[in-house]
């Protein structure tokens, strides 16, 4: 199956959803077929709504929402090319891994065995060979949630939906998520995940929306979103022992019009293009000579990003 | 064609829906078999199985000594020979000397109370004398006892009047009894005795003579012969006349009796112009038999494994399945298995794994209670069966194995799965209407469905119609009517002859039959109307699932 060249794999048109007075997603558009797509958004800023959405579990206040060119709250056929992970963490703890994916695997009509050859390949895709045959209960949260985007895959989807699925894992755990997202994109599968961190999607795509209080407030790339961010004021954390010798290193360096020394040990530099700054950064610190602790930069996440781009709209 | 799984398009929509079926089935299967509360409840449920099944054999069987109803096996008289036995040869059970084959006395003559003629002279057997007796010879080998009248030589006294003369007037000898003369004359009161010489009777007294007839030998009939001898018979037709003399003894036919036995003997005493028949009365609805009136000894002596045994053991039957089966395990199963069948899985959260696969929520519903069904369904069943092998085995009749009882069990374990399911329907509905008030809701429903259901068992048949366990109940009374067709008979027939049997009161003739009182029409009415129930249920609870908005 694969989709038709006319029919994206998701269209919302004018989609809202109100919780009563409250509003979950505000007026959103959008048509999303093809690669990986990160859903970046703070807690409470409408992902989870605009999934659910997705999966038919809520029916849209108003406006649309076809996959495939199939509204999901009226029919369940879009879900034989849909594999979604949802946010939630309980699983059928008492059963294997191996087990929770094959009998899933049988809800798309497969037979026993056909579901449990299937398990076996996706178990194997997320890295979970050698545990499958374990009780869910004794897997560690990385693990789980790999599990659950086992049960997803198995059916082999066209359209993947992630709801957190970096959320809680520790960082190998994530590093192969991430890695097992990027192969489906590049299967040509249409992939949306969603996450509150900035960092986390960088590292898996450059395709995003980001979303804030329900509404939809960037699109596209990540790389010009980032640019444009970089022109902008930015701060970089250095902590050093002696923050005013490392200061007087940089004064005359070009992207660099400040210093300020807002906390003991530290030194924070003020530039309008970060990556520049990044880039003499290390000649000036070696010629120095001055012993650093560490290089942070606190704007470059996703509340600054927001602020920024709410800031520009205004 | 083939798709990407290399399934070929002959696989059916069908054998694909057949498959989630068995998924979601098999996956509630697997839940409620990993939670501690379903092995609670079903230990529960089998523990109360096996101590019904303990009672059983401790007190239904224990108490089916047959019973000798009109009580003419015993042998009162310790001479071997029973009562009934006795009765056939006109010879007393009272009195050891008096035996089938003793000899019998004849009468030949007497001397009646207002008699001319006073004395008699001669060698006789005596019997029934009052006078004064002059003896040539006395018979003192003929001995008896003041009960059996005849004459105890060694315990006569001697007379307080000197003369037999003073005697005539003064009349002071006791019943049974004598005294001697002087002179060697007896004064008798109602003696029988045997001698020769002369009898003077006073006025206003009598007294009989006559010969023993021959000693011959009878064997004697064991006991078992004169119980449960005479059985109830009926041909079904409450308007026809009605039962038989099995055991002979009011026709009499063939008895070695003289005819003074039979002349107090009326063979008709029910008046209906037929001699050792019985009449059964009718109600004025002209069908339920309240009374039966039977000729003296006729059906006096039914078989009790028959009546009372046999009706006792369906009663238990009948009031393990109403009670155990439909009261208590099929309301209670649902309550703990069927009420979280979709809102534990919304409350969890793992609803979300199921329902992003193509499987509609109405669907879902239907294979959770499927699920649900084939634990609980198939408890009941074995439950049913270990209650079956228990009463085929041990339960009255000849036959090793008693069939029926087998019929019947499965027969209730179907009405129980009937109800477990529009239990369960109805429950898991009530936990989709409200997650945190459906328990308490199910709870009242619980108790409401076994008041009717009692209400049900007393014999009201207009408000308990709507409730479930009404008609639960009578496709058990229907089933059992179909299996066993003698059973409202027995009913009838316990209630005439005023016996509390246990069937009588927990079973009662299916009251739904649109008038036709045929078992199968009720039972079919019972069957649609629980399905319409359960149907109705499933219905209501896809309708609210599927317009429900999940968190």
């Amino acid at each position: 199956m694969t989709t038709e060249s006319n029919t994206p794999a998701v269209v919302i048109d004018h989609c809202s959803k109100w919780y009563g007075n409250v509003i979950g997603i505000n007026d959103i558009s959008l048509a999303i077929d093809g690669g990986v797509t990160g859903i970046l958004g703070p807690n409470g800023a409408g992902k989870s709504t605009l999934f659910k959405l997705l999966m038919g579990r809520l029916k849209p206040s108003s406006g649309s929402i076809r996959l495939f060119g199939v509204d999901p709250w009226e029919s369940t056929s879009p879900y034989r090319r849909i594999g979604y992970v949802s946010e939630t963490e309980k699983m059928y703890d008492w059963m294997t891994g191996h087990d929770f994916v094959s009998t899933l695997a049988r809800l798309h009509g497969m037979t026993r065995e056909e579901a449990s050859s299937r398990a076996e390949h996706v178990m194997d895709f997320v890295g979970l060979a050698d545990v499958q045959h374990k009780e869910i209960g004794k897997y560690s949260k990385g693990m789980r949630q790999r599990v659950k985007i086992a049960h997803a895959l198995v059916h082999d989807p066209d359209l993947i939906v992630l709801d957190e699925p970096l959320h809680g894992c520790d960082p190998i755990a994530r590093t192969s998520i991430m890695s097992v997202i990027r192969d489906l994109g590049e299967q040509g599968k249409t992939v949306l995940v969603s996450s509150h961190i900035l960092d986390e999607i960088e590292r898996i795509t450059e395709q995003i929306v980001i979303l804030h209080n329900g509404r939809l407030l960037a699109l596209g790339n990540l790389h010009a979103i980032r640019d444009l961010l970089d022109k902008h004021p930015h701060r970089i954390l250095i902590r050093t022992d002696h923050p005013r010798a490392l200061a007087s290193a940089f004064v005359n360096s070009k992207p660099v019009y400040g210093v300020r020394f807002s906390e003991e040990g530290a030194l924070e530099i003020l530039t309008n293009d970060l990556s520049e700054a990044h880039s003499i950064l290390p000649e000036v610190i070696v010629k120095s000579g001055i012993k650093i602790h560490s290089i942070e930069n606190p704007d470059d996440n996703l509340e600054s990003l927001l602020k920024y781009l709410v800031g520009g709209d205004s | 064609m083939m798709d990407k799984q290399g399934r070929s398009l002959s696989e059916t929509v069908w054998t694909r829906l057949d498959r989630k079926a068995g998924a979601i089935t098999e996956l509630t299967v697997r839940q409620l078999r990993h939670r501690i509360s379903t092995w609670v409840v079903l230990g529960v449920g089998l523990l109360m199985i096996l101590m019904l099944s303990a009672l059983y054999v401790d007190a239904v069987r224990d108490g089916f000594e047959p019973i000798d109803n009109d009580g003419d096996s015993r042998d009162w008289d310790g001479d071997g020979y029973p009562l009934g036995q006795e009765r056939k040869y006109g010879t007393s059970d009272w009195n050891p000397e008096q035996y089938p084959g003793s000899g019998s006395y004849v009468q030949d003559g007497y001397i009646g109370w207002a008699d001319e003629i006073r004395t008699h002279s001669g060698n006789h057997t005596w019997d029934y004398v009052t006078g004064i007796f002059s003896p040539i010879w006395i018979d003192e080998s003929y001995r008896g006892d003041r009960w059996s009248q005849i004459l105890d030589l060694d315990s006569v006294s001697n007379c307080d009047q000197e003369e037999p003369s003073e005697f005539m007037d003064t009349w002071s000898v006791g019943w049974g009894q004598a005294c001697e003369f002087d002179n060697g004359d007896y004064a008798f009161q109602e003696i029988r005795f045997r001698g020769e010489g002369t009898l003077t009777v006073p006025r206003s007294q009598t007294a009989g003579w006559g010969h023993m007839t021959d000693v011959f030998y009878v064997e004697e009939e064991p006991a078992s012969n004169y119980i449960d001898e005479d059985d109830l018979d009926w041909n079904g037709n409450a308007l026809e006349y009605q039962g038989f003399d099995d055991d002979g003894d009011c026709l009499r036919d063939g008895w070695n009796i003289g005819p003074e036995f039979d002349f107090w003997f009326d063979k008709d005493d029910n008046r209906n112009g037929r001699d050792c028949d019985v009449i059964y009365v009718l109600g004025s609805d002209g069908e339920t038999v309240i009374n039966i009136i039977a000729d003296e000894n006729v059906d006096e002596d039914p078989d009790d494994e028959k009546l009372l045994g046999e009706s006792n053991h369906r009663g238990f039957i009948v009031a393990v399945g109403k009670i155990a089966f439909i009261m208590i395990l099929s309301i209670f199963l649902p309550l703990f298995l069927a009420l979280g069948l979709v809102r534990d899985e919304t409350e969890n959260g793992t609803l979300h794994y199921l329902l992003s696969k193509p499987i509609h929520r109405g669907e879902f519903i239907t294979y959770r209670i499927l699920g649900y069904l084939l634990i609980s369904g198939s408890f009941v069943l074995l439950l049913s069966l270990i209650m079956a092998s228990v009463t085929s085995l041990l339960g009255p009749g000849d036959s090793i194995i008693r069939f029926g009882d087998i019929v019947v069990w499965i027969g209730i374990a179907f009405a129980t799965i009937l109800a477990l399911t529009a239990y369960g329907a109805l429950f898991n509905t009530l936990g989709l209407i409200s997650s945190r008030y459906g328990v308490y809701i199910a709870l009242v429903i619980g108790i409401y469905e076994f008041v009717m259901a009692v209400m049900t068992l007393s014999g009201a048949t207009l408000v308990p119609v709507l409730s479930i366990s009404h008609w639960t109940l009578q496709l058990v009374d229907s089933i059992v009517l179909i299996v066993w067709d003698d059973t409202l008979f027995m009913d009838m027939m316990s209630t005439a002859f005023g016996y509390d049997t246990i069937l009588g009161f927990f079973w009662s003739p299916p009251a739904h039959t649109l008038g036709t009182e045929n078992p199968y029409v009720s039972a079919i009415i019972s069957v649609i109307v629980l399905v319409l129930i359960t149907t109705s249920m499933i219905f209501f609870a896809q309708s609210l699932f599927k317009r429900r908005e999940i968190m």
